[in-house]
Protein backbone atom coordinates (compact mmCIF):
# COMPACT_ATOMS: atom_id res chain seq x y z
CA UNK A 1 0.00 0.00 0.00
CA UNK A 2 1.13 3.27 -0.58
CA UNK A 3 1.64 6.17 2.19
CA UNK A 4 1.25 9.52 0.84
CA UNK A 5 3.30 11.91 2.04
CA UNK A 6 1.27 13.81 4.03
CA UNK A 7 3.65 16.57 5.53
CA UNK A 8 3.09 18.57 2.24
CA UNK A 9 5.74 21.26 2.54
CA UNK A 10 9.09 20.34 3.93
CA UNK A 11 10.87 23.07 5.27
CA UNK A 12 14.56 23.47 4.28
CA UNK A 13 16.40 24.01 7.30
CA UNK A 14 19.95 26.09 6.87
CA UNK A 15 23.16 24.68 8.30
CA UNK A 16 23.72 26.07 11.03
CA UNK A 17 26.19 24.06 12.78
CA UNK A 18 29.51 25.97 10.20
CA UNK A 19 28.19 29.61 11.04
CA UNK A 20 28.70 28.92 14.77
CA UNK A 21 31.85 27.52 14.91
CA UNK A 22 33.29 30.53 13.11
CA UNK A 23 31.64 32.89 14.78
CA UNK A 24 32.46 30.86 17.97
CA UNK A 25 36.17 31.75 16.74
CA UNK A 26 35.64 35.39 15.78
CA UNK A 27 34.46 35.41 20.00
CA UNK A 28 37.63 33.56 20.74
CA UNK A 29 39.82 35.81 18.79
CA UNK A 30 38.41 39.05 19.77
CA UNK A 31 38.18 38.03 23.50
CA UNK A 32 41.88 36.65 23.77
CA UNK A 33 43.28 39.83 21.76
CA UNK A 34 41.57 42.42 24.30
CA UNK A 35 43.76 43.83 26.19
CA UNK A 36 42.51 46.23 28.82
CA UNK A 37 44.59 49.69 28.81
CA UNK A 38 44.16 52.19 30.86
CA UNK A 39 43.51 55.41 28.95
CA UNK A 40 46.98 57.70 28.50
CA UNK A 41 47.24 61.47 28.34
CA UNK A 42 50.15 63.19 27.52
CA UNK A 43 52.13 66.20 27.74
CA UNK A 44 53.66 68.41 25.40
CA UNK A 45 56.93 69.74 25.40
CA UNK A 46 58.51 71.76 23.14
CA UNK A 47 62.02 71.77 22.85
CA UNK A 48 64.09 73.00 19.83
CA UNK A 49 67.81 72.06 19.65
CA UNK A 50 69.76 74.80 21.17
CA UNK A 51 70.99 76.26 18.29
CA UNK A 52 67.80 77.71 17.56
CA UNK A 53 66.65 78.86 20.61
CA UNK A 54 69.72 81.28 20.85
CA UNK A 55 68.13 83.69 17.93
CA UNK A 56 64.75 84.16 19.89
CA UNK A 57 63.72 87.35 20.86
CA UNK A 58 64.60 88.27 24.54
CA UNK A 59 61.55 87.26 26.47
CA UNK A 60 59.26 89.56 28.15
CA UNK A 61 58.59 87.75 31.66
CA UNK A 62 61.93 85.28 32.78
CA UNK A 63 61.40 82.00 32.89
CA UNK A 64 59.83 80.82 35.80
CA UNK A 65 62.31 77.81 37.58
CA UNK A 66 61.38 74.78 39.30
CA UNK A 67 64.27 72.70 40.79
CA UNK A 68 63.51 69.25 41.78
CA UNK A 69 66.04 67.92 44.19
CA UNK A 70 66.44 63.67 44.74
CA UNK A 71 68.03 61.53 47.36
CA UNK A 72 71.44 60.00 44.85
CA UNK A 73 70.44 56.69 46.18
CA UNK A 74 67.06 56.00 45.41
CA UNK A 75 65.74 58.72 43.17
CA UNK A 76 63.20 59.83 45.88
CA UNK A 77 62.09 63.64 45.66
CA UNK A 78 63.95 65.46 48.82
CA UNK A 79 62.84 69.08 47.85
CA UNK A 80 60.78 71.27 45.66
CA UNK A 81 62.29 74.87 45.16
CA UNK A 82 60.64 77.41 42.89
CA UNK A 83 62.58 80.41 42.00
CA UNK A 84 64.30 80.75 45.64
CA UNK A 85 62.07 79.49 47.64
CA UNK A 86 61.92 76.18 49.22
CA UNK A 87 58.53 74.17 48.99
CA UNK A 88 59.51 71.08 50.84
CA UNK A 89 58.27 67.34 48.84
CA UNK A 90 55.94 65.34 48.50
CA UNK A 91 52.67 66.07 47.00
CA UNK A 92 52.15 69.37 49.30
CA UNK A 93 54.79 70.81 47.57
CA UNK A 94 53.21 70.10 43.95
CA UNK A 95 50.18 71.78 44.95
CA UNK A 96 52.20 74.76 46.51
CA UNK A 97 54.27 74.77 43.61
CA UNK A 98 50.76 74.49 41.30
CA UNK A 99 49.27 77.60 43.62
CA UNK A 100 52.50 79.41 42.89
CA UNK A 101 52.66 79.52 39.76
CA UNK A 102 49.00 80.33 39.22
CA UNK A 103 49.08 83.31 41.54
CA UNK A 104 52.27 84.49 39.19
CA UNK A 105 50.10 84.54 35.98
CA UNK A 106 47.12 85.17 37.24
CA UNK A 107 45.91 88.64 35.10
CA UNK A 108 49.54 88.74 33.72
CA UNK A 109 48.68 89.79 29.88
CA UNK A 110 51.96 87.93 28.90
CA UNK A 111 50.69 84.31 30.40
CA UNK A 112 50.88 82.96 27.12
CA UNK A 113 54.66 83.84 27.09
CA UNK A 114 55.88 82.33 30.12
CA UNK A 115 57.91 79.33 30.02
CA UNK A 116 58.73 77.00 32.86
CA UNK A 117 62.03 75.62 32.67
CA UNK A 118 62.16 72.17 35.00
CA UNK A 119 66.02 71.73 36.55
CA UNK A 120 65.84 68.30 38.18
CA UNK A 121 68.78 65.89 39.49
CA UNK A 122 69.45 63.04 37.44
CA UNK A 123 69.06 60.17 39.17
CA UNK A 124 65.18 61.70 40.17
CA UNK A 125 62.45 58.96 39.59
CA UNK A 126 60.40 60.30 36.57
CA UNK A 127 56.97 60.16 38.31
CA UNK A 128 58.14 63.63 40.05
CA UNK A 129 58.83 65.31 36.71
CA UNK A 130 54.87 64.23 35.30
CA UNK A 131 53.76 65.48 38.77
CA UNK A 132 55.37 68.56 38.36
CA UNK A 133 54.69 69.25 34.61
CA UNK A 134 51.31 68.54 35.73
CA UNK A 135 51.28 71.35 38.68
CA UNK A 136 52.59 73.96 36.12
CA UNK A 137 49.93 72.96 33.07
CA UNK A 138 47.02 72.72 35.26
CA UNK A 139 44.97 72.88 37.78
CA UNK A 140 41.40 71.35 38.20
CA UNK A 141 38.75 72.50 39.73
CA UNK A 142 34.43 73.14 40.29
CA UNK A 143 33.29 74.58 36.75
CA UNK A 144 30.49 77.10 36.69
CA UNK A 145 28.22 74.20 36.08
CA UNK A 146 29.41 71.73 39.24
CA UNK A 147 31.57 69.67 37.00
CA UNK A 148 35.42 69.51 37.62
CA UNK A 149 37.31 70.80 34.88
CA UNK A 150 40.89 71.64 34.04
CA UNK A 151 42.22 75.53 33.80
CA UNK A 152 45.28 75.65 32.44
CA UNK A 153 48.13 77.66 33.44
CA UNK A 154 51.23 77.40 31.41
CA UNK A 155 51.87 75.63 27.91
CA UNK A 156 55.42 76.06 27.33
CA UNK A 157 57.69 73.64 29.55
CA UNK A 158 61.29 73.10 28.88
CA UNK A 159 63.94 70.76 30.93
CA UNK A 160 67.29 72.31 31.75
CA UNK A 161 70.09 70.65 30.50
CA UNK A 162 70.73 67.37 32.42
CA UNK A 163 72.96 67.21 35.45
CA UNK A 164 75.83 64.97 36.14
CA UNK A 165 74.50 61.33 38.19
CA UNK A 166 75.89 60.99 41.96
CA UNK A 167 75.38 57.82 41.55
CA UNK A 168 78.20 57.07 39.33
CA UNK A 169 80.56 58.77 41.34
CA UNK A 170 79.88 56.13 43.90
CA UNK A 171 79.91 53.45 41.74
CA UNK A 172 76.79 52.59 42.61
CA UNK B 1 -5.18 -0.67 7.94
CA UNK B 2 -3.66 1.27 10.09
CA UNK B 3 -0.18 3.03 9.54
CA UNK B 4 1.49 3.56 13.07
CA UNK B 5 2.79 6.77 12.92
CA UNK B 6 6.38 6.86 13.71
CA UNK B 7 7.75 10.36 15.36
CA UNK B 8 11.26 10.92 15.21
CA UNK B 9 12.46 11.83 19.00
CA UNK B 10 15.11 14.22 17.90
CA UNK B 11 14.43 17.22 19.56
CA UNK B 12 15.40 20.20 17.58
CA UNK B 13 17.03 23.05 20.04
CA UNK B 14 16.35 26.45 18.46
CA UNK B 15 19.57 28.26 17.79
CA UNK B 16 18.20 31.87 17.15
CA UNK B 17 18.71 33.52 20.56
CA UNK B 18 21.65 32.13 21.25
CA UNK B 19 23.02 33.16 17.78
CA UNK B 20 22.17 36.48 18.69
CA UNK B 21 23.75 36.72 22.16
CA UNK B 22 26.76 35.58 20.49
CA UNK B 23 26.75 38.32 17.65
CA UNK B 24 26.12 40.34 19.94
CA UNK B 25 29.18 39.79 21.90
CA UNK B 26 31.46 39.43 18.90
CA UNK B 27 30.10 43.59 17.96
CA UNK B 28 30.92 44.30 21.60
CA UNK B 29 34.73 42.90 21.69
CA UNK B 30 34.92 44.37 18.36
CA UNK B 31 34.07 47.85 19.53
CA UNK B 32 36.18 47.52 22.84
CA UNK B 33 39.56 46.19 21.53
CA UNK B 34 41.83 48.90 19.91
CA UNK B 35 44.43 48.30 17.40
CA UNK B 36 45.72 51.60 17.87
CA UNK B 37 48.30 51.49 20.32
CA UNK B 38 50.79 49.38 19.13
CA UNK B 39 53.48 50.98 19.31
CA UNK B 40 52.55 51.30 23.28
CA UNK B 41 55.12 48.32 25.50
CA UNK B 42 53.32 47.08 28.44
CA UNK B 43 56.14 46.47 30.40
CA UNK B 44 56.64 50.79 30.75
CA UNK B 45 54.54 50.97 34.15
CA UNK B 46 53.83 55.00 33.09
CA UNK B 47 53.26 57.32 36.15
CA UNK B 48 49.61 58.19 36.82
CA UNK B 49 48.58 61.56 37.07
CA UNK B 50 45.25 63.38 37.13
CA UNK B 51 46.05 66.11 34.44
CA UNK B 52 46.81 63.56 31.77
CA UNK B 53 44.43 64.02 28.82
CA UNK B 54 44.39 62.47 25.62
CA UNK B 55 45.19 64.87 22.83
CA UNK B 56 42.50 66.84 20.78
CA UNK B 57 44.61 66.69 17.57
CA UNK B 58 46.43 63.40 17.49
CA UNK B 59 49.79 64.60 15.75
CA UNK B 60 50.58 63.74 11.96
CA UNK B 61 53.11 61.57 12.48
CA UNK B 62 54.64 60.63 15.89
CA UNK B 63 57.66 58.18 17.08
CA UNK B 64 56.95 56.29 20.59
CA UNK B 65 59.79 55.85 22.35
CA UNK B 66 59.29 53.12 25.38
CA UNK B 67 62.01 53.35 27.90
CA UNK B 68 61.49 51.11 31.04
CA UNK B 69 62.62 48.64 32.96
CA UNK B 70 62.87 44.39 32.60
CA UNK B 71 61.27 43.08 35.94
CA UNK B 72 61.97 39.77 37.24
CA UNK B 73 58.21 37.70 38.26
CA UNK B 74 58.40 39.79 41.61
CA UNK B 75 57.96 43.07 39.61
CA UNK B 76 61.68 44.02 41.51
CA UNK B 77 64.01 46.24 39.18
CA UNK B 78 66.68 45.05 37.54
CA UNK B 79 70.59 45.86 38.27
CA UNK B 80 70.80 46.94 34.38
CA UNK B 81 68.70 49.78 35.13
CA UNK B 82 66.26 51.10 31.59
CA UNK B 83 66.19 50.26 28.50
CA UNK B 84 64.40 51.68 25.81
CA UNK B 85 62.50 49.36 23.92
CA UNK B 86 63.53 49.59 20.09
CA UNK B 87 62.38 47.83 17.07
CA UNK B 88 62.61 44.27 19.54
CA UNK B 89 65.70 44.99 21.18
CA UNK B 90 66.70 46.74 24.31
CA UNK B 91 68.73 49.35 24.22
CA UNK B 92 70.66 50.13 27.41
CA UNK B 93 71.48 53.96 28.34
CA UNK B 94 74.48 54.37 30.09
CA UNK B 95 75.08 56.50 32.42
CA UNK B 96 78.07 57.96 31.39
CA UNK B 97 78.69 61.58 30.20
CA UNK B 98 78.92 60.84 26.44
CA UNK B 99 75.08 61.50 25.22
CA UNK B 100 75.68 58.66 22.35
CA UNK B 101 76.90 55.94 23.88
CA UNK B 102 74.09 53.19 24.32
CA UNK B 103 74.91 49.29 24.05
CA UNK B 104 72.65 46.62 22.07
CA UNK B 105 71.83 43.91 23.84
CA UNK B 106 69.95 40.64 21.46
CA UNK B 107 67.74 38.26 23.13
CA UNK B 108 66.49 37.10 26.27
CA UNK B 109 66.08 39.39 29.29
CA UNK B 110 67.22 36.87 31.33
CA UNK B 111 70.24 35.82 28.94
CA UNK B 112 71.72 38.99 28.45
CA UNK B 113 75.38 39.47 26.80
CA UNK B 114 76.54 42.23 25.30
CA UNK B 115 76.85 41.44 21.23
CA UNK B 116 77.19 44.93 19.52
CA UNK B 117 77.25 48.60 20.84
CA UNK B 118 75.43 50.64 19.08
CA UNK B 119 75.12 54.49 19.65
CA UNK B 120 71.02 55.04 20.29
CA UNK B 121 71.67 58.16 18.40
CA UNK B 122 72.38 55.84 15.64
CA UNK B 123 68.91 54.60 15.61
CA UNK B 124 67.04 57.58 16.13
CA UNK B 125 69.30 58.71 13.37
CA UNK B 126 67.76 56.07 10.90
CA UNK B 127 64.53 57.28 12.15
CA UNK B 128 64.72 60.79 11.32
CA UNK B 129 66.14 60.03 8.15
CA UNK B 130 63.13 57.25 7.54
CA UNK B 131 60.65 60.79 8.19
CA UNK B 132 63.13 63.01 5.90
CA UNK B 133 62.89 60.59 3.14
CA UNK B 134 59.31 60.51 3.38
CA UNK B 135 59.08 63.70 2.81
CA UNK B 136 57.96 64.54 6.45
CA UNK B 137 59.51 67.61 8.00
CA UNK B 138 61.20 66.16 11.05
CA UNK B 139 61.41 69.47 13.39
CA UNK B 140 58.04 70.50 12.52
CA UNK B 141 55.75 67.64 12.40
CA UNK B 142 56.70 64.72 14.21
CA UNK B 143 56.01 64.25 17.61
CA UNK B 144 58.50 61.90 19.88
CA UNK B 145 56.40 60.07 22.41
CA UNK B 146 58.21 59.60 25.23
CA UNK B 147 56.34 56.61 27.21
CA UNK B 148 58.77 56.27 30.15
CA UNK B 149 58.32 54.40 33.71
CA UNK B 150 57.59 56.01 36.81
CA UNK B 151 60.95 54.65 38.18
CA UNK B 152 63.03 55.56 35.20
CA UNK B 153 65.66 58.57 36.64
CA UNK B 154 64.67 62.06 34.94
CA UNK B 155 68.23 62.71 33.93
CA UNK B 156 68.37 59.47 31.18
CA UNK B 157 65.19 61.01 29.63
CA UNK B 158 66.47 64.15 29.28
CA UNK B 159 69.52 62.18 27.54
CA UNK B 160 67.35 60.67 25.15
CA UNK B 161 65.71 64.08 24.41
CA UNK B 162 68.94 65.88 23.52
CA UNK B 163 69.76 62.63 21.30
CA UNK B 164 66.77 63.07 19.90
CA UNK B 165 67.15 66.71 18.93
CA UNK B 166 70.14 66.52 17.24
CA UNK B 167 70.76 67.80 14.20
CA UNK B 168 71.17 64.33 11.46
CA UNK B 169 72.16 64.41 7.78
CA UNK B 170 69.58 63.43 4.96
CA UNK B 171 69.97 61.43 2.60
CA UNK B 172 70.98 64.20 0.34
CA UNK B 173 73.72 65.30 2.12
CA UNK B 174 72.28 68.10 3.32
CA UNK B 175 72.15 68.92 7.93
CA UNK B 176 68.53 68.76 9.00
CA UNK B 177 67.52 69.79 12.52
CA UNK B 178 66.12 66.77 14.67
CA UNK B 179 62.96 66.38 16.38
CA UNK B 180 61.55 69.25 18.41
CA UNK B 181 58.18 68.27 20.07
CA UNK B 182 57.72 65.92 22.18
CA UNK B 183 55.03 64.51 24.26
CA UNK B 184 55.48 62.77 28.07
CA UNK B 185 52.70 60.09 28.41
CA UNK B 186 51.32 59.69 31.88
CA UNK B 187 48.25 57.62 32.79
CA UNK B 188 45.05 58.79 33.38
CA UNK B 189 43.53 58.45 37.02
CA UNK B 190 39.93 57.18 37.32
CA UNK B 191 38.80 60.59 38.07
CA UNK B 192 40.82 62.62 35.34
CA UNK B 193 38.14 60.81 32.30
CA UNK B 194 35.41 63.01 33.60
CA UNK B 195 37.22 66.31 33.00
CA UNK B 196 36.90 68.79 30.37
CA UNK B 197 38.81 71.19 29.05
CA UNK B 198 38.84 74.81 29.04
CA UNK B 199 40.70 77.07 27.53
CA UNK B 200 43.30 76.55 25.16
Amino acid sequence: MKIRNQGGVEKIEPQMAPMIDVVFLLLIFFMLTLKIVQPEGDFNINMPAVAQSQTETPKLLPDFKVRLVADGATGALLEVRYGQRSLGNGPPAFQLLQQMIRENIAGSPYADEVEVEIDADFDLNYEHVISAVSACTGQVQQGSDGQPEVVRFVEKIKFAPPRQSTRAATGG
Amino acid sequence: MRIKKTEPVLAEVDMTPMIDIVFQLIAFFMVISNFEQTQADERVRLPEDVLALPPKVKPAHELVLNVGFLRDEKHNLPEQGPVVFHAGRFCWITQQDSPASVRIFNGRANAIQTIETVDFSYRLNQEKQLFYDRGVAVAESVTVVIRADSRVPTGLIQKLIQLAQADFTGSDGSSQPGFAKFALKAEQTAESRAFKSRGS
